[in-house]
C-alpha cells in the first residue's frame, strides 16, 4: 500500500481479534481527500469491526488507524473531530424530535451558539428534513430515520465521513436520496469510506472499492482495475436483420479492431468478445451499419463486482 | 465539562419528556406529605369538644378557655354532639343549659353535663374541660371578693382582667420520659412527611432514571457519543450526572415546595442540600448499576420501584426508625435512607449544623463512591461487549 502525506485515512495492517477469532485480518488501504471508498463483503465479512476500529470504538490488536495525520485510539480526543460515523444500526433517540438529536449531538461535537444553529438547519436541509424537523424521530418512516441517522453524521463537517450500512431495510427512494447526498458530499470533497453488500451502490458510489471476506482485504481498485483482475472481457451483441454477405463483412471487418477478440455471428445477430466495450461500441456500430445491417438492440455485457467478488473469493456476494 | 453537561441535561430533558414523570416526580410526593401530615399532625389541636346550649356568657367562657389550651370547639345540637361522640368525631361533649347559664350570670353555684368519648384524645380534652371550669370558678371567686370589699361588679371585672394581662403565668417546663416523644421534640406537623417523602422519591427517581440509560444503550446512542470528541470517563461522568441531576432536581423542589406549602423546616438548609446532594449521588450510583445490569426497561423500572420501596420502608421513610426493634434499627443501616433519615433527624429536630452531620455525610458519600465506581465500571463493561 503507497500513502501519501494528504491521505485523509490510512488503514496499515490493521488486526482486531476476539478471542481466537480474527475479525479483521492484517487489512491495510487509505482513502485520499474527496475520495469514496467502498468496503464491499457480505454479512458478517468484518466491516462493522474493521469501521468500530477506526472510528475509534475498539481497540486495534495490531497495525495502526491514522486520520488525518493523527493515530486513532479509543481513548483519543482530538482525531475524533475529524470523523463523522454513521453506524449501521439507528443510533438516535426516538424520544427527542430529529432538531433535539441534532442539537445534542452538535454540542458534543463541540459547536455552539449561531453557529449550532445555522448548522443544525443547514443539515436538516440537506437530508430533508426541515419542515418535519420538531417532531419526535420515533414517529418517521424508516427512511425519514435513516436520513438523521446519516444528518448527525455530517454535523461537524467531517473530514472523513464513515457510513456503515446505510441503506439497509430502507425503500428505493429513500434509498436513492441517500446515495445522492453521500454522491454530493464526495462531490463537496469530504473522504468517504462506505460499507455494503450491495454491488451496485459500490459500483455507483466509489472511486475505488476494497474487497474484503472473512476479515482480509482480498483485493482492491478502481472498479476497472478490480474487472480486470478477473481477466475477463466485455461482451458486445448486436442483434438484427442482415444477409448473410454484409454479416460476414461486418465481421470481418470488426476483427481488425484493437481490442476485439472474436467475433461470433448467427441469423440474427452478431456476437463481439472485446476488451473495455464502451470505447469500442460506438465503432462497431458504426460498421455494422456500413455493412447493411438493420440493427434493433445493442448490448453490452461487461464483468461485474459479483463477478470479482466470485473471482477473488471463490464464493457469491450474496452467499 | 460541556459535554458532561450537555449529556446531563439531555438525559434530564428526556425524563421530564414523560408525562407521567412529572406527575411522580413533582405532584405525588407533595400529596404524601400533605397525607402523612395530616396522619401523624394530627395532634396540632389538642383535641375536639363541642360545648353545646343557648348562646350565653357561660358557653362563651367555656369555649375560649378551651380554644386557648388548642381545643377544637364546635357548638350545635346535643343529639348531634352524642352522635358525633359515638363516631369518634368528638372527644368531648360539653352541655350548658339555660339554668347552668342564668345561674352563672346570677353568680349562683353552676353545674354543666359533660360526655366524653373513648377516642386517645378524650382524657386530654376532659381534663381541659375540668381545667377551663376551674380556672371560670377562681375568676369567679376574685370577682365575688372585690365585690363583697365594696367595689362594683363592672369594675372588679375590670380589674380583673388588666391584673391577668400584666401579671405573668409561671413558666412550666415539661420534659417526657418517653424516649419517641423526646424525639419527636421541634417536629412540625409535616416535617417527619416530607423527610421521609423526599427520601423516598430521590432514590426511586433516580433509579427509575436507569430506563433511559438503558434506552440510550440499546438505541446504541451512547456508543455513538463514544465517536465524538469526548473521552470514556466523560461519558460515564455525564450519564452519572444525569441520573444525579434528577434526584436533586426532584429532590430541592420538594423541599422548596414542602416548605412554601406546608411550612416544613429543613433546619441548616445549605447542610440540607449536602445530604441531598450526597443521598441522590447514592441513588445515581445505583441507577448506573441498574442501567447497566439490565437490558430491559420494564425489568428496571420493576426492579427499581420494589427496590426503592423497600430499602425506603427499611430505612424509616414509611414508618419512623425511633419505633423499629433494635435489630431492625440496626438492619436499617444498611440502607442509604436511615443515614439520609438520622441526618435530616438532626437537622430538622436538634437544629444541627455540617458538623453535627458530617458521620452520615461520610457513610453516605462512602456508599456513593461504591456505587458509582461499581456503575462506572459496568457500563464501561456493556460498552466493551456492546461493540
Amino acid at each position: 500500500m503507497t500513502s501519501t502525506p494528504d491521505d485523509v485515512l490510512v488503514v496499515d495492517h490493521l488486526v482486531r481479534r476476539f478471542g481466537d477469532f480474527t475479525a479483521v485480518d492484517d487489512v491495510s488501504f487509505r482513502i485520499a481527500p474527496g475520495e469514496t471508498y467502498g468496503l464491499l463483503g457480505p454479512n458478517g465479512a468484518g466491516k462493522t469491526t474493521a469501521i468500530s476500529v477506526i472510528a475509534g470504538l475498539l481497540k486495534a490488536d495490531g497495525g495502526s488507524v491514522t486520520i488525518a495525520g493523527e493515530t486513532m485510539r479509543p481513548d483519543a480526543v482530538s482525531v475524533k473531530r475529524h470523523i463523522g460515523l454513521v453506524p449501521q444500526d439507528l443510533a438516535l433517540y426516538p424520544d427527542l424530535s430529529a432538531r433535539e438529536n441534532l442539537v445534542f449531538f452538535a454540542k458534543l461535537y463541540g459547536l455552539r451558539g449561531k453557529e449550532l444553529a445555522s448548522r443544525v438547519d443547514e443539515v436538516l436541509e440537506t437530508i430533508g428534513l426541515a419542515d418535519r424537523a420538531k417532531d419526535l424521530s420515533k414517529e418517521y418512516s424508516g427512511g425519514m430515520k435513516r436520513r438523521l441517522n446519516i444528518g448527525v453524521g455530517l454535523l461537524h463537517r467531517p473530514t472523513l465521513l464513515i457510513l456503515d450500512e446505510p441503506t439497509v431495510g430502507v425503500d428505493p427512494q429513500s434509498r436513492n436520496s441517500i446515495l445522492e447526498a453521500v454522491e454530493a458530499l464526495s462531490g463537496e470533497g469530504m473522504a468517504v469510506l462506505y460499507t455494503t453488500h450491495y454491488m451496485e451502490e459500490a459500483e455507483r458510489l466509489c472511486d475505488r472499492i476494497g474487497i474484503i471476506d472473512t476479515g482480509q482485504l482480498r483485493a482492491e481498485g478502481t472498479r476497472d482495475e478490480l474487472i480486470r483482475l478477473t481477466g475477463g472481457t466485455d461482451t458486445i451483441r448486436l442483434g438484427g436483420r442482415v444477409d448473410t454477405t454484409g454479416q460476414e463483412e461486418a465481421a470481418r471487418s470488426m476483427r481488425t479492431l484493437h481490442g476485439v477478440e472474436r467475433v461470433d455471428a448467427d441469423r440474427h445477430s452478431l456476437s463481439l468478445t472485446v476488451h473495455d466495450a464502451p470505447t469500442l461500441v460506438a465503432e462497431v456500430v458504426r460498421m455494422a451499419a456500413e455493412a447493411g445491417m438493420k440493427l434493433t438492440d445493442v448490448e453490452i455485457s461487461r464483468p461485474d463486482l459479483e463477478s470479482v467478488f466470485l473471482h477473488v473469493t471463490g464464493k457469491a456476494l450474496r452467499d | 465539562m460541556r459535554s458532561v453537561v450537555t449529556i446531563a441535561l439531555n438525559e434530564l430533558k428526556r425524563y421530564m419528556r414523560d408525562r407521567s414523570n412529572i406527575f411522580f416526580v413533582l405532584i405525588f410526593p407533595l400529596l404524601l406529605v400533605m397525607l402523612i401530615g395530616i396522619q401523624f399532625g394530627e395532634g396540632a389541636t389538642t383535641g375536639r369538644a363541642a360545648v353545646v346550649g343557648d348562646d350565653s356568657d357561660l358557653r362563651s367562657v367555656i369555649s375560649e378557655e378551651l380554644g386557648d389550651q388548642e381545643v377544637d370547639v364546635s357548638h350545635g345540637e346535643w343529639d348531634a354532639a352524642l352522635e358525633q361522640l359515638a363516631r369518634g368525631r368528638l372527644d368531648v361533649a360539653v352541655r350548658v343549659t339555660a339554668e347552668a347559664a342564668a345561674a352563672h350570670d346570677e353568680g349562683r353555684e353552676v353545674e354543666v353535663e359533660m360526655v366524653t368519648g373513648s377516642s386517645f384524645a378524650a382524657p386530654i380534652v376532659e381534663q381541659n374541660v375540668r381545667s377551663a371550669l376551674s380556672t371560670l370558678g377562681a375568676q369567679r371567686a376574685q370577682e365575688q371578693a372585690l365585690i363583697d370589699k365594696g367595689v362594683d361588679r363592672d369594675r372588679a371585672v375590670a380589674a380583673l382582667e388588666r391584673a391577668r394581662a400584666e401579671v405573668q403565668a409561671p413558666r412550666l417546663e415539661v420534659t417526657s420520659v418517653d424516649a419517641e416523644a423526646q424525639e419527636f421534640e421541634g417536629l412540625g406537623q409535616f416535617d417527619f412527611g416530607a423527610a421521609g417523602q423526599l427520601l423516598l422519591f430521590v432514590f426511586l427517581t433516580t433509579l427509575t432514571g436507569a430506563s433511559t440509560l438503558i434506552q440510550s444503550r440499546r438505541e446504541r446512542v451512547v456508543q455513538r457519543m463514544m465517536t465524538t470528541p469526548m473521552t470514556g470517563a466523560q461519558l460515564i461522568a455525564g450519564q452519572t450526572l444525569g441520573r444525579w441531576v434528577l434526584g436533586a432536581f426532584q429532590g430541592a423542589y420538594i423541599m422548596v415546595a414542602s416548605s412554601l406549602l406546608f411550612s416544613v423546616s429543613w433546619g441548616h438548609v445549605p447542610t440540607a442540600l449536602v445530604v441531598l446532594a450526597v443521598f441522590a449521588l447514592v441513588g445515581a450510583g445505583a441507577a448506573m448499576l441498574l442501567g447497566t445490569l439490565v437490558d430491559n426497561e420494564g425489568a428496571a423500572v420493576g426492579i427499581g420501584v420494589g427496590l426503592g420501596l423497600t430499602l425506603g420502608a427499611l430505612g424509616g421513610s414509611m414508618f419512623p426508625l425511633e419505633f423499629f426493634p433494635d435489630t431492625m434499627r440496626r438492619v436499617a443501616n444498611v440502607t442509604p435512607h436511615a443515614w439520609g433519615y438520622e441526618a435530616f433527624a438532626e437537622l430538622q429536630r436538634r437544629d444541627a449544623t455540617l458538623v453535627d452531620v458530617l458521620p452520615q455525610i461520610g457513610v453516605l458519600g462512602a456508599m456513593a463512591l461504591v456505587l458509582v465506581t461499581l456503575g462506572a465500571w459496568s457500563l464501561r463493561r456493556s460498552l466493551q461487549r456492546a461493540m
